[in-house]
């Protein structure tokens, strides 16, 4: 089986369904959009306070914490709404019908989405910085291996998210609650040690200090690097093990196809 | 002993129950075990809740059986799965089995990548398929805006762009008028004669069976009831239903002593005279048939096997099986 024969497959119809509704991929991005207008002002006083300890704080880095937080919004997302909507539709038992498994199909719909989410978010941050009159830096050869990094721990979420859909089918509730918590994740200060172990935290740190300050990759503490690194590919593992166990009680039980 | 080598499909004690909850189970497929031997159409026939679809996701690895054991082409399903997968394709819920939004030319391409299909001769084929089921000139207009008819039809054109040797048809024709009906029959016809790839076919349709396929598999209550082909199968009940018209009007007490002799019997007044329909299940019940009639001064004016489809051959099967029970 050609995985990349698959790949283009999945990305193609993922482009086509952004094409035919573009009228809803463009009114969620506005939505996101004056969700930070309305709540920039308060956001960053909180993180910066939580963070410092003084309520003066840097505009930079609230709108980092928007860029980090609406990346991990759709990275966690992805998976586990197309789930919803595969099993909705009715098409989700084709895709497990797929030779190379269910999984590769899951894989590139989170690889596709991913490369398709860099645009709006692209937009949308220009957007923040132009209303808010902040410029960051903003260096991609830095910027994307920590995005994804950083964003390990988000699509182990979706995994495990995407499991659960799969056996209790209305689960939208968990999305309100996620993307609280998720908030929560990226303000933790990391100068405590358990902080550490929570996904994000670390990632939306190194990013910050990129965007903020100016620092290259390669300028960055090893260390952090790494348990980002280590962090995010645990809870993906976590996350991959919870959906395969969820499938498997969906097989059991008969429910792949059902909504 | 299974005969691998010709057999596209061997299941064999095939068990499914559900369990809810601690409340109670419902043995969805209980001891199920048939082979399909390569080329074959085969139709799966049941009533609701029979088995059947359970049976054939089952097959597909999309259900999890209890116990029981699925060949695909020789090749162990449990042990080569995804992979196995190749050999395979379904249309499971008709229209649900695709993408709406798609035109049904990016549905055919996403479904057919899946299985890896994808070069300019599969292409081809596809604009051959889509030819087949007059679906060309829908080749570029989204899966929504189509009939229910041509939505059932595009869900069956990619499952055949998969190009996968045995094919799962579960309902193709629920939902669809007469007309529609009776076109995709007429293909999947014209296309197992044509490719000599396998079919499983499961409906509530006896029609599309009796015109499709050439053995038919009846279930009922997750077990197999009957496996037979279908012609052998018609024969059978063809050669024990009889229609005999009288002259003149139906004798006092006839009715009622033939529906005391034989279950099912019917009399009717006709224009020419009564008309009795019979069912006779022993050899010699002809000859007690006769001695009725001559009892009551019958005269015969017409005697012919009634005309049986597959619907009367599946009622009996099941009445039978369920009074068995």
């Amino acid at each position: 089986m050609n995985l990349g024969t698959v790949f283009g497959a999945v990305f193609r119809r993922e482009l086509t369904m952004i094409r035919r509704y573009m009228v809803n991929s463009i009114s969620s991005l506005v939505s996101v959009y004056l969700v930070f207008i309305l709540m920039f002002m308060g956001f960053q006083s909180m993180s910066n306070y939580v963070k410092t300890g003084a309520l003066e704080g840097s505009l930079e880095g609230t709108i980092v914490g928007f860029f980090v937080w609406t990346f991990t919004i759709y990275a966690f997302s992805d998976l586990s709404w197309s789930l919803i909507s595969e099993a909705q539709a009715g098409t989700l038992e084709q895709l497990y019908l797929a030779p190379c498994g269910f999984k590769w199909v899951g894989a590139c719909t989170v690889i596709s989405n991913f490369i398709f989410s860099l645009v709006p978010i692209m937009v949308l941050l220009f957007a923040m910085m132009a209303t808010t009159g902040k410029w960051l830096n903003l260096d991609f050869v830095s910027l994307i291996p920590l995005l994804l990094i950083t964003l390990l721990g988000a699509y182990g979420f979706g995994f495990a998210l995407g499991g659960l859909a799969l056996v209790f089918k209305r689960i939208q509730a968990f999305f309100q609650i996620m993307q609280f918590v998720f908030i929560g994740f990226l303000i933790v200060p990391t100068r405590l040690a358990w902080a550490k172990f929570l996904p994000l935290a670390v990632g939306n740190d190194l990013i910050s200090t990129v965007m903020v300050d100016g620092a290259r990759l390669w300028e960055l503490p090893l260390n952090d690097i790494l348990t980002a690194t280590a962090v995010g590919a645990a809870y993906l593992a976590i996350g991959i093990v919870i959906f395969s166990c969820c499938e498997n009680v969906a097989k059991s039980r008969g429910l792949l196809g059902h909504y | 002993m299974l005969d691998i080598t010709r057999n596209a499909l061997a299941v064999e004690s095939l068990t499914k129950t559900f369990r809810d909850g601690g409340r109670g189970s419902v043995k969805a497929v209980d001891n199920v075990a048939f082979q399909v031997e390569q080329g074959e159409v085969v139709g799966l026939l049941g009533p609701n809740g029979a088995g059947k679809t359970t049976t054939i996701k089952c097959i597909l690895g999309l259900m999890r059986p209890d116990s029981g054991h699925v060949t695909v082409f020789g090749e162990d399903a449990q042990t080569n799965y995804p992979r196995i997968l190749s050999k395979m394709s379904a249309v499971l819920e008709g229209s649900r089995n695709l993408y709406w939004r798609l035109t049904v030319w990016e549905n055919i391409l996403f479904f057919s990548a899946l299985h890896g299909v994808a070069s300019p001769a599969d292409k081809r084929y596809f604009d051959h398929l889509l030819k087949l089921f007059s679906l060309e000139d829908k080749r570029n207009v989204e899966v929504r805006k189509l009939s229910q008819g041509m939505k059932q039809k595009t869900s069956v054109v990619c499952a055949l762009a998969r190009r996968a040797p045995l094919v799962f048809l579960d309902e193709p024709t629920l939902g669809l008028d007469v007309e529609t009906s009776l076109e995709l029959r007429s293909v999947l016809r014209e296309l197992s004669c044509e490719e000599g790839r396998t079919f499983v076919v499961s409906s509530h349709d006896m029609a599309v069976i009796q015109d499709v396929c050439q053995r038919v598999i009846i279930m009922s209550e997750g077990r197999i009831v009957v496996d037979d082909n279908v012609s052998h199968l018609m024969d059978l009940f063809r050669t024990r239903c009889y229609r005999i018209v009288l002259r003149g009007p139906a004798p006092e007490g006839l009715e009622k002593r033939l529906v005391h002799e034989f279950v099912g019997s019917s009399v009717a007044e006709g224009e020419q005279g009564a008309e009795i329909k019979v069912n006779l299940s022993e050899d010699e019940d002809i000859y007690r048939l006769m001695d009725i009639l001559r009892g009551v001064d019958g005269v015969i004016d017409e005697i012919s096997h009634e005309e049986i489809d597959m619907e009367k051959v599946y009622l009996e099967v099941v009445r039978k099986e369920r009074s068995f029970q």
